[in-house]
């Protein structure tokens, strides 16, 4: 970990929960979205965060056994999936282009209440993240104080 | 000796303080990643113990490594298995935060008095 370890974890976060808050915001545009990019109704998105893992000195002074910690670093994305369990909303709409021979269009598997309880949740934790790093900030100009 | 154990001890702080920050700022970082288990650094027991060494302190202190650990003893406090409190992290990252800044202040204060003793002023 390079000398300002805090502040690049805490930019993780901050990458990780932006990424999240934009693809609550995508699947929100498209809540109403009956084509996708593949023709079909649109699918909702979720992302998918993991431990970055720890560098590979980090791992190998961990193996040597001189570091008994575990040394690991912030967030990273592991991937944007499609939610493809939760099925699509049927509605009835004879008069819309894509319904089917029944009158039943396909909508999109967006549940707003779930999107925006998401997008709290990323916001929340974005500034989480933002009092991290600016405590991180003072400690370090805190700690050039010394020179005076 | 210029700088006494009192000194290098204050310095460790500072050094075991930092790490604690990372710590926790890679839990608060994670708050969103599921079965995640939160890290932290326990740098006050190993500078008492170390402290309490009496002769051997200084050496002690200089072996010192703060490395973070998992804490296993904490309970998932969400249904994805995180172990993340995120008011708690910040809570811990505050207090962290304010014990760095009195152990520089302190060691500041340590560095003026020796400077005043060699008269070149604080």
């Amino acid at each position: 970990m390079s000398l300002f370890g805090g502040l690049e974890i805490s930019a993780s976060g901050l990458t990780a929960e932006r990424l999240r808050m934009d693809v609550s915001a995508e699947n929100l545009a498209n809540a109403q979205t009956t084509r996708g990019t593949d023709g079909q109704p649109y699918r909702r998105k979720e992302v998918v965060l993991q431990e970055t893992p720890g560098s590979f000195g980090a791992s190998l002074s961990a193996a040597m056994g001189a570091n008994k910690g575990t040394q690991g670093g912030g967030v990273q994305v592991a991937g944007v999936v499609q939610d493809t369990a939760t099925p699509l909303k049927r509605v009835y709409d004879p008069g819309h282009p894509d319904a089917d021979a029944q009158g039943y269009v396909s909508m999109p598997n967006v549940d707003t209440v779930t999107e925006m309880v998401d997008l709290i949740s990323a916001q929340r934790a974005y500034e989480a993240n933002v009092t991290a790093m600016q405590a991180a900030k003072q400690m370090f100009s805190r700690t050039l104080e010394l020179l005076r | 000796m210029l700088f006494d154990t009192t000194q290098l001890a204050l310095e460790r702080a500072i050094e075991g303080a930092g790490k604690r920050h990372e710590a926790l700022a890679a839990n608060l970082a994670n708050a969103n990643t599921p079965g995640y288990q939160r890290v932290d650094v326990d740098f006050h027991s190993a500078l008492t113990a170390a402290v309490g060494r009496g002769d051997e302190a200084t050496g002690a202190l200089n072996a010192l490594s703060f490395a973070p650990t998992r804490d296993a003893s904490a309970g998932a406090t969400r249904a994805d298995g995180s172990t993340v409190d995120v008011d708690a992290e910040s809570a811990k990252l505050a207090a962290n935060a304010l014990e760095q800044q009195a152990a520089v202040q302190v060691a500041h204060a340590r560095i003026g008095i020796l400077k005043a003793a060699m008269g070149t002023g604080t």
